[in-house]
């Protein structure tokens, strides 16, 4: 079994109810041309965006990063993050040049010995899409694995 | 695509294919996430991690060929939610296959959806699994 370190297990579970400061982001066209290029397909119609938008965007703009989540969850370095799942849930279409506001925080942290028999830290976080007339857009569960 | 009427239980999504997992695609997909994590793009680093020389592919993208296939089959705004889980990673070189089922249709809010188990297949071994709502007719 691996030590784990970075966070005990109390700070670990009084993760859970961390709010992010909130925000807005806009997609724009060339964000959105990169991005689906990456994925190996053709932009789509109608200045519709990928769906797989709703990786990066709400994390940004909740008002949040990548590198602050990995340090919240007390983890760094190759091999520290696994991605455990995501379930995300579209109200409406998601285009460009629109300005969504967000909010969301973590909703799940704990502790857990994997199959293997290591300790491994489980976090989930929730941002919650709102367009400009302050409907649901989109919401996001993401389910990470901190490895110590 | 069928008419949404004419699709079933059991019915297959046609797969998409990515022949070849680019690592320069890593490398752009890393700027527009603001991703500094290191798998994506240092070789050198993942020699710790039992991949001398590899790198890994980011999970949007692994999940954006799963949406690539759905969006082939069912229109551009067709996708409702998605709901996967991650097992191994995809390495730049690879050549996978994304590929799905209906399992269950439904109409929910005014519009017909199919409920699809859908998967990554990476030499015939699933690396990402889950499920997909999907709105049929929705071009």
């Amino acid at each position: 079994m691996g030590d784990v370190i970075g966070l005990s297990e109390a700070q670990l579970h009084a993760l859970v109810g961390h709010r992010f400061s909130g925000g807005r982001y806009r997609i724009e066209h060339w964000e959105n041309w990169l991005l689906t290029d990456c994925t190996g397909r053709e932009p789509l119609p109608d200045r519709l965006v990928h769906p797989i938008v709703l990786f990066h965007v709400p994390i940004l703009g909740v008002g949040t990063s990548i590198t602050e989540l990995f340090a919240l969850g007390g983890v760094a370095g190759a091999g520290s993050v696994g991605l455990e799942g995501y379930d995300w849930e579209y109200f409406g279409p998601l285009v460009e040049d629109v300005e969504y506001r967000m909010e969301g925080g973590i909703v799940a942290a704990n502790r857990v010995t994997d199959e293997t028999g290591r300790v491994v830290d489980k976090m989930a976080f929730e941002i919650t899409l709102f367009d400009e007339t302050d409907r649901m857009a989109a919401r996001i569960t993401n389910r990470w694995v901190l490895r110590r | 695509m069928n008419e949404p009427a004419d699709i079933g239980p059991g019915d297959e999504i046609p797969t998409w294919t990515m022949p070849f997992v680019d690592p320069a695609r890593m490398r752009t997909m890393a700027a527009i996430l603001r991703d500094p994590y290191p798998v994506h793009w240092d070789r050198d680093g993942n020699a710790a991690l039992g991949l001398p020389g590899r790198v890994i592919n980011q999970g949007p993208l692994n999940l954006g060929y799963i949406v690539n296939m759905l969006l082939a089959w069912a229109g551009p705004s067709c996708v409702r939610r998605l709901t996967v889980s991650f097992g191994r990673p995809v390495l730049d070189g690879d050549h996978v296959t994304a590929g799905g089922r209906v399992t269950s249709i439904a109409d929910i809010d005014g519009e017909r959806r199919a409920t699809c188990d859908v998967w990554l297949d990476r030499d015939g071994e699933h690396v990402v699994t889950g499920t997909a709502v999907v709105a049929l007719g929705a071009r």
